[in-house]
């Protein structure tokens, strides 16, 4: 009982609450673009482009920028130049892909060898820190759901086209190169904004876990969509109560409750069987 | 006099260096049946895929309903609703959760920015319609990754009915079925052809099926080598101009 209070006093207090709702407005965004994210295989992008935000961090540093303030500039011209790559290159996504984000974090520590000690330490920047949201990134992580849920909302159908199968997408008038631009950018501006949070190396996580998980529970496309950004929010508050009770790391125990929601999801088919049988 | 629904001018399409399609001219009228035939790299999918603007074409000019084919390949929406097209296989990632309904109701959608619920009523009844019409309306909430291919073939049907077309363009579009299913999809489509209307322009290695059913032929070996009613265009002469002499010799042998 008395840990029940001291949770909810917590959770009471005003840095615990940012941290709630950037792990919820996260989760949401994250399991959104994600559905799309795994079934276009891009969750590699998302991955390599959490790693590569760490070369953006490091220039911010060296010239005296608030990493904060670069990381979002540099997501999306990571994501626009990676796209151009993509495009004009015959290479395989994941090798060019691996050439670039190590590349970048070979450069990002370089650079991060000139700057000396960095205050907010590396841990930080590679595991990141809930409790550290500030409001103003709440209402930037907020203003970003809002644009990814009117993207997608209103351009449902023909992602769905878009992803099943591109042909049948131009035969109809879609335009591939901008949607495809507008889907990275937004799934950029996602990973970046989220990496003060969970750090470079988690973020994807948020992207690929509770996506997968819906995928396993889901039939209809429009469902699987929904719930995968339920389960990224849900993951969230659950990651964090966790943390809360246990004294954890917040961005890992949210990452942890997403791979036992994903185990689960794994898992109901058996359980079912069982149940029946 | 029929409509021109489809009109190709000194179309010349490149695949990386080499002209695949060079200066190919010719229409199609509403109602009409034309096959596109040749040998294997003649350029029959290069030539579809430019009149539908997923390939870029290095000059001439494409018509549809009238209306211009942009260099981008872009077209007025009104008349993009117009067509339907079905590719020579259909492969997607299995993986991905779609239901019959979900994917029949694509062809309905008209794939700009919209609210996800709108006219939400009058979609579920086209999609039940086109369904019924394709004999698969107990598929409806089938996920489409269980489907047969017959029973793919007949929901890619009903994508393409669901709304009113005019012009239908079919790449070898019963590749993967086999004789039986072929022959039921043919049956199925000229039915449907001659209910809605449909001007159709199809490719098809299938001679005997272009010879029983098609209205017009065009031999196409990257050049336009001849056109006209099959017994013209599929002459003996013709064929050896488009396939060989041997494959020629062959088929009169069998």
């Amino acid at each position: 009982m008395t840990e029940l209070t001291r949770i909810i006093e917590l959770f009471q207090l005003p840095f615990m609450q940012r941290a709630l709702l950037g792990g919820i407005l996260t989760g949401l965004m994250g399991g959104m673009l994600g559905s799309f994210t795994i079934l276009r295989q891009l969750s590699f992008f998302s991955d390599a482009l959490g790693h590569s935000a760490l070369l953006g961090i490091s220039i911010g540093l060296l010239i005296g920028i608030n990493p904060s303030v670069v990381l979002l500039p540099f997501a999306v011209c990571f994501a626009l130049g990676v796209t151009y790559l993509l495009e004009r290159t015959r290479l395989w996504t994941d090798a060019l892909l691996n050439i670039i984000y190590s590349s970048s974090l070979a450069i990002a520590v370089i650079v991060l060898s000139f700057v000396g000690q960095y205050k907010g330490g590396l841990n930080n920047l590679l595991f990141g820190d809930i409790l550290a949201v500030r409001e103003l990134d709440l209402v930037f992580s907020g203003l970003l759901l809002i644009a990814c849920t009117v993207f997608i909302g209103l351009t449902l159908r023909t992602q769905m086209l878009l992803t099943l199968h591109e042909p049948l997408a131009i035969a109809r008038g879609v335009s591939v190169s901008a949607q495809r631009t507008a889907f990275i950018v937004l799934l950029s501006l996602v990973v970046g904004i989220s990496i003060k949070a969970i750090g470079v190396l988690l973020v994807s996580a948020f992207v690929v876990i509770p996506a997968c998980a819906a995928r396993l529970l889901s039939r209809t496309f429009t469902n699987y969509v929904v719930l995968s950004a339920g389960l990224g929010a849900l993951s969230a508050v659950a990651g964090m109560l966790i943390s809360a009770a246990f004294n954890l790391p917040s961005g890992p125990s949210i990452v942890a409750t997403q791979l036992v929601i994903f185990l689960t999801t794994m898992a109901l088919p058996q359980l079912r069987a069982l149940g029946h049988g | 006099m029929r409509e021109i629904v489809l009109s190709v001018e000194q179309l010349t399409v490149y695949r990386e260096t080499y002209a695949a399609v060079q200066d190919v001219s010719f229409s199609l009228e509403s109602g009409i049946d034309t096959a596109i035939v040749g040998p294997n790299g003649a350029g029959k999918s290069t030539l579809v895929q430019a009149i539908l603007g997923i390939l870029p074409r290095q000059s001439g000019d494409v018509f549809i309903l009238g209306q211009p084919l942009s260099c981008r390949g872009s077209l007025a929406p009104a008349i993009r609703q117009q067509i339907a097209y079905l590719p020579q296989n259909f492969l997607f990632d299995r993986r991905i959760p779609m239901t019959v309904e979900e994917l029949v109701g694509l062809g309905w959608d008209k794939l700009g920015f919209q609210l996800p619920w709108k006219d939400h009523r009058k979609r579920r009844h086209a999609i039940r319609e086109a369904l019924v019409r394709v004999d698969a309306a107990h598929l409806m909430h089938k996920m489409i990754s269980g489907l047969s291919g017959g029973e793919t073939k007949r929901v890619l049907l009903a994508y393409c009915l669901v709304r009113p077309r005019r012009l239908l363009i079919l790449d070898e579009a019963p590749a993967g079925l086999d004789v039986r299913g072929e022959s039921e999809f043919y049956q199925l489509l000229y039915q449907l052809k001659r209910e809605q209307g449909w001007a159709i322009l199809q490719i098809s290695h299938d001679l005997d099926m272009v010879r029983r059913h098609c209205d017009r032929v065009i031999c196409l070996n990257r050049t336009l080598l001849c056109q006209g009613t099959p017994e013209v265009a599929l002459s003996s002469d013709n064929l050896s101009a488009a396939y060989g002499s041997e494959f020629v010799r062959y088929r009169h042998r069998h």
